[in-house]
């Protein structure tokens, strides 16, 4: 968040799984709460943070139950309540947000290639689509056959994202990426100039998998922190 | 097709006398099939300026738009003396302009159309400054994919501006034009052959251009004609070019290498580097001659019988074999024995793998350590727990790595437990399916030491690729 202000950022998006993974769910809730009430942030709902209050434990592996199960002894009702509350899937006039696909997106479906990045725009049919949900960081355009084609962006490098054309930006994860490379993801997202630029920020990995060990959380949700797998 | 067009009133906006941003238009100096351009003046740019504006409207094909698009991205990306310098732009869906510098000189085309007889100096001048000016888009991960005589520009002092970026790829931006097949991307003439099968992303097409461009200034012919058919664009896949020496004697055995070698069909034989060519135009000296030096005769028909054959594996396949990405991109892994102190083969062992990764530039490196199985306990120190030890052998390789100077993408680093570290790596060799595990063997290290002996052998023995042991 720090990257981000330095970087001039006015209003920020969390495209879900607030909570799931990390050891300190009360402190990112309240603190993005304080932000989505300040009008300076949206959250959107993503599949772990729906798995605190429904039951998905047949569609996640072991790990994730666990930490869900934990997660849940740490929240109190208004923390579960902010989850409750978060959207689905925002659309504004040229942007689509949503965790997953807006392709049914309460199916959580991942987008990994053309075809399920085609899907997601034929239901936004936004210029923009912004996802999380798979944590690689990757830019799906519209190239001169129509077709969407996957782009791996290199982290810094401003990319013109011209609105008569439609993106889908996978902005990859703070927390969790998977690429082997600790460093957490993000993008900025510039309307004015039609720009994206996607980063990768380095933090405090190995405290904040520290804390998922002693919190009793499983050993590989905190490996993953440390080797980015 | 679902790009909107829907680009109003454009010739409203771009009239003589009209300020778009702050830029005063002046007279329209060109207008052709994809875009118009003015001239332009705005305050506080001292350089002449040029407008190009895209043709757009329902009449219009939508190649024109990617194409201004594409230009838009990788002009304004660029640094170079060789490209125009980018000066701004409007706004795509409403009024789309490219403001940049205006290159006085002439294409080099309008020579040729002039007749003009090139000496051998001339030519090999104009190929030495058209490597070192492709060499610096090259530089910048850039390809310009469209070098012929229209594009390139050529002042009164002889100093050569590239222009017209609207086919051109860049590594660092999505590549609009990406599987557009159509035929003849690119100008039929001067386009490689693995352009002619679609592929966008080989730096080494530029260099097939330029040789095409020295072909056709020195003997006034073009290698392979300007076809106007697929079979015809395909011929350059396997037919030899009639040597220039046999059109024009004078040519130095030495130029028509370099000429030939630049027109070899596959992009591995030609010269790898823009550089290296602009090296050999400058100093011939240094060159090694081959048989294609020698060519007098035009190729027999048994020769290009055999160039057919060999053509055979150049179809463009609609997806590359998997097979083979293994090959152009393959994984290798620098096993670190994060506690040796062996500066000379830490050193040695850096080299060795920055000579690997420049051999193939699809490379990926994963550096490799590990250790004895942490703690389960948490300690007192931070630098015995579980994450603290891995944190402090992640560090050692990252600090490892570092003279490596690669870019995230191209480089991992992994701290694996293992009890047996030889079991271990093969292991991640074989999940990972690497093609090439590095290690270092330190003369320093005691004889005695007979644990890490056994691992190495294990290691060489149970590998699922080679195995590449360092010595210093």
């Amino acid at each position: 968040m720090t990257k981000a202000e330095e970087l001039g950022v006015n209003r920020m998006v969390f495209l879900g799984d607030l909570v799931g993974y990390n050891a300190d769910p009360v402190a990112v809730i309240e603190r993005i709460a304080a932000l989505v009430d300040a009008k300076k942030a949206i959250a959107i709902l993503g599949n772990h943070d729906e798995a605190i209050f429904k039951d998905r434990s047949n569609q996640m592996n072991a790990s994730a139950n666990a930490a869900i199960e934990w997660t849940k002894t740490q929240l109190n009702e208004s923390h579960v309540e902010f989850l409750k509350n978060l959207p689905l899937i925002v659309n504004e006039e040229k942007i689509c947000f949503v965790h997953a696909s807006a392709h049914n997106p309460a199916d959580w479906n991942y987008i990994t290639d053309s075809m399920s990045a085609w899907r997601c725009v034929q239901n936004s049919g936004k210029s923009y689509t912004f996802v999380g949900h798979a944590h690689e960081q990757a830019l799906f355009y519209q190239s001169a056959v129509g077709k969407l084609i996957r782009f791996a962006p290199h982290p810094g490098d401003e990319i013109p994202v011209l609105q008569h054309r439609q993106w889908v930006s996978v902005v990859g994860s703070l927390g969790q990426p998977r690429d082997g490379n600790p460093e957490a993801c993000f993008a900025v997202f510039e309307p004015e100039s039609e720009t994206l630029t996607f980063y990768r920020e380095p933090y405090d990995h190995f405290s904040a998998a520290d804390k998922v060990r002693r919190a009793g959380l499983p050993e590989d949700l905190a490996n993953r922190l440390i080797t980015g797998k | 097709m679902p790009i909107n067009t829907d680009i109003e009133a454009v010739d409203d906006i771009f009239q003589e006398g009209k300020v778009v941003d702050g830029f005063v238009l002046g007279k329209e100096v060109h207008r052709g099939g994809m875009a118009s351009l003015f001239t332009a003046t705005k305050e506080g740019i001292d350089v002449p300026i040029l407008l190009k504006i895209p043709r757009v409207g329902r009449d219009q094909p939508v190649e024109s738009l990617i194409g201004f698009e594409t230009e838009l991205t990788i002009l304004r990306s660029l640094k170079s003396p060789y490209v125009p310098q980018f000066l701004g732009a409007g706004n795509m869906a409403t009024r789309p302009y490219i403001a940049m510098e205006r290159i006085e000189g002439r294409p080099l085309e309008d020579f040729i159309k002039e007749g003009k007889v090139f000496t051998i100096d001339e030519v090999v001048k104009i190929g030495a400054d058209l490597a070192q000016a492709v060499q610096s888009l090259h530089s910048q991960d850039a390809i310009h994919l469209d070098i012929k005589p229209e594009n390139i520009l050529i002042d009164d002092k002889g100093k050569l501006t590239l222009i017209d970026f609207g086919l051109s790829h860049h590594a660092r931006y999505p590549d609009l034009l990406a599987e557009e097949m159509r035929k003849g991307v690119g100008s039929a003439p001067y386009i490689s052959p693995e352009q002619v099968t679609g592929i966008r992303s080989d730096s080494r097409s530029d260099i097939y251009s330029i040789g095409v461009i020295m072909y056709e200034l020195l003997t006034g012919e073009l290698p392979f004609g300007n076809p106007q058919t697929m079979s015809g664009l395909r011929r350059r896949m396997w037919a030899e070019p009639f040597p220039p020496r046999a059109i024009r004697r004078e040519i130095p055995r030495w130029l028509q290498e370099v000429v030939l070698r630049c027109l070899e069909p596959r992009a591995a034989n030609r010269y790898q580097s823009a550089a290296r060519l602009r090296q050999v135009l400058r100093d011939p000296e240094g060159i090694t001659l081959t048989e294609r030096s020698d060519r007098l005769e035009p190729p027999s028909f048994w020769q290009n019988l055999k160039g057919m054959f060999k053509a055979a594996g150049y179809e463009p396949s609609p997806s590359p074999r998997p097979s083979m990405g293994n090959y152009d991109a393959p994984l290798m892994i620098a096993a670190i024995d994060t506690r040796q102190s062996d500066e000379d083969l830490r050193e040695r062992m850096q080299l060795t793998a920055k000579n690997l990764l420049l051999a193939y530039p699809e490379s990926r490196l994963v550096c490799l350590s590990t250790i004895s199985s942490t703690p389960t306990f948490e300690g007192n120190q931070e630098n015995e727990t579980a994450s603290g030890i891995v944190r402090g052998h992640l560090v050692q390789l990252m600090e490892w790595a570092k003279p490596l100077k690669l870019p995230p993408e191209r480089i991992s680093y992994h701290v694996l437990e293992a009890m047996d570290p030889a079991s271990r790596i093969v292991e991640f060799a074989k999940d990972n399916d690497a093609s090439l595990i590095l290690i270092g063997a330190s003369h320093k290290l005691p004889n005695k030491v007979t644990p890490w002996r056994t691992s190495m052998t294990k290691i060489v023995e149970e590998a699922p690729c080679s195995v590449h042991i360092v010595r210093t």
